[in-house]
């Protein structure tokens, strides 16, 4: 039952597989299933309670009045009838999940995916925290998963352009590279403030994800916090050097590009680690956080081999 | 953990109507004899009315016990099936069994896990209106587990996802002696069950977790 299938300028594959799918395919599947784990998240029990909008108001603390009074009015306005529409909101992430899934709808899937996530990166995130005067730290999220199914969406739109790499063949290499830049350097960034650098930052922030997790993952917070106890500043040096060298990581030759597209995974697995993997054992977890797309991001930028290309260009 | 009780229920109907489906799709293609994976359709009629019981109370009707045994004689039959894929996929390829007994297998064992581990399912008409999935203490400790079936199932859900438009194009199939065989009995069906399926048993080990 081996049948071949183009769809449009998605690619072509066969549909008998896991290895008859396109890096591309596989990458936007990915995506995909992570927008499902997503969806099916917001359906718990504490999303239809009024802890919900509550956490959502307090996400407007610290911001901009012109920003915060959007996410306050919001909040309170999902109140009124929270279970009509915490219920829409999970639909509509299954349904960009399953879109991105099914070929016809893989292009208005990852449109909705990128206004979807900026949507709730402004009024469910509060853009993580990161416009506050202490800003936040990648250990806690920053700058907020959210942003990076955007960014993800757009660096996987469908296109048979040739690339180095899978993430510049939507927008092309240069422009792929300054959002690797960006986003990389922009975590250095937000190491080196005061969110992460002041004494007990990490730590507290870290021990703050142990509770309510399994033992095992309580286990590694509590003494990945205590080990980092009082070396805030030495461990966000540490962190920022690692994002840094990420950071210029594309521009590098392709062996040493590879080694900082490891060194993303290594960063991303610590990060999600330390937070609590986003806190879904807990059931009031709406998204694996940042951790899982970040690596899932790296991947896309790993450097293509020819004979893929042929592949894919034939 | 737990989920609205509407939303459980509506699971439940939708399971049901799987179940349903896949015994009905077994005696249309006997009938027939247009093929049909028999292994995965029967396994899904079994599964189907699991699910339904373990999503409303009012719907359990079997003892877990019976139902682990059925889901073990089941993981048993897909691993020994992938086992024999594995080896030779040409000789062992028939259109009446299913193409790919893994996801069949993790099914299995995804059943035998949430029978393992739920030691109450609840469909609480409390003023919440939360339905709730009970764990052991001891349980809690294995949520990884339900982690990674549930991973596992979404995964599976978006790869049959990208293979429904792929699988509308599928004609006649041929049989490793050459013979030609009847088009696949409503692929595209087929297919959609089990995305109902995997976000369904999807969502029950994420309240799990």
């Amino acid at each position: 039952m081996s049948q071949t299938y183009a769809a449009g300028s998605v690619g072509t594959g066969t549909a008998t597989g896991l290895a008859d799918l396109t890096p591309r395919r596989m990458l936007q599947l990915a995506l995909g299933a992570i927008w499902l784990l997503d969806g099916i998240l917001q359906y718990q029990a504490f999303m239809y309670s009024k802890a919900f909008p509550q956490m959502l108001a307090s996400s407007a603390a610290g911001n901009p009045a012109i920003l915060a009074t959007p996410i306050t009015w919001n909040a309170g306005f999902i109140a009124h009838n929270l279970a009509a529409y915490n219920t829409i909101f999970a639909t509509i992430q299954v349904a960009i999940g399953l879109g991105i899934a099914w070929r016809p709808a893989v292009k208005p899937a990852l449109a909705a995916s990128v206004v979807w996530a900026l949507g709730v990166w402004w009024f469910g995130e509060g853009f993580n925290g990161i416009l506050t005067s202490s800003g936040s730290s990648p250990v806690a999220g920053a700058p907020g998963g959210v942003i990076i199914y955007a960014l993800l969406a757009v660096l996987l739109w469908p296109t048979d352009r040739a690339a180095p790499f899978e993430a510049a063949r939507a927008v092309g290499r240069r422009t792929a590279q300054a959002l690797w830049l960006i986003l990389w350097a922009s975590l250095a960034y937000f190491a080196l403030l005061p969110a992460s650098r002041a004494p007990h930052a990490i730590s507290q922030t870290i021990s703050g994800m142990a509770a309510g997790e399994p033992g095992w993952l309580s286990w590694i917070d509590t003494h990945a916090a205590s080990a980092l106890s009082g070396q805030g500043l030495a461990a966000s040096i540490v962190l920022a050097v690692a994002c840094g060298v990420v950071a210029l990581g594309t521009y590098l030759p392709r062996s040493a590009a590879r080694a900082t597209i490891v060194l993303a995974i290594a960063v991303a697995t610590a990060l999600w680690l330390a937070e609590g993997l986003g806190g879904i054992f807990t059931g009031s977890g709406t998204d694996p956080s940042t951790g899982p797309l970040l690596a899932l991001l790296a991947l896309t930028f790993w450097p293509v081999h020819a004979a893929i290309k042929q592949k894919e260009g034939a | 953990m737990g989920g609205p009780g509407w939303l459980a229920g509506i699971l439940a109907a939708v399971m049901l109507t799987v179940a349903v489906y896949c015994a009905g799709r077994l005696v249309v293609a006997r009938r027939t004899g247009r093929p049909t994976e028999v292994d995965a359709d029967g396994v899904h009629v079994f599964m189907g009315v699991a699910m339904a019981g373990m999503l409303t109370a009012g719907l359990k009707f079997l003892p877990a016990g019976t139902w682990e045994a059925v889901f073990a004689l089941g993981a048993a039959w897909f691993g020994w099936r992938l086992v024999r894929v594995r080896r030779n996929a040409q000789a062992t390829a028939s259109p009446w069994r299913c193409l790919h007994p893994l996801p069949h297998l993790v099914e299995c064992g995804a059943m035998l896990y949430m029978l393992a581990v739920a030691v109450t399912v609840v469909s609480k008409s409390t003023g919440t209106g939360m339905a709730a999935m009970t764990l052991s203490a001891t349980a809690q400790r294995f949520s990884i587990v339900a982690l990674a079936l549930a991973v596992f199932m979404l995964g599976y859900t978006v790869w049959l996802g990208d293979r429904v438009a792929a699988t509308a194009l599928a004609g006649g199939t041929t049989t490793t002696t050459g013979h030609a065989c009847p088009p696949r009995l409503a692929p595209r069906c087929a297919a959609l069950c089990k995305i109902a399926m995997g976000v369904t048993m999807g969502y029950m080990l994420v309240m799990l977790l």
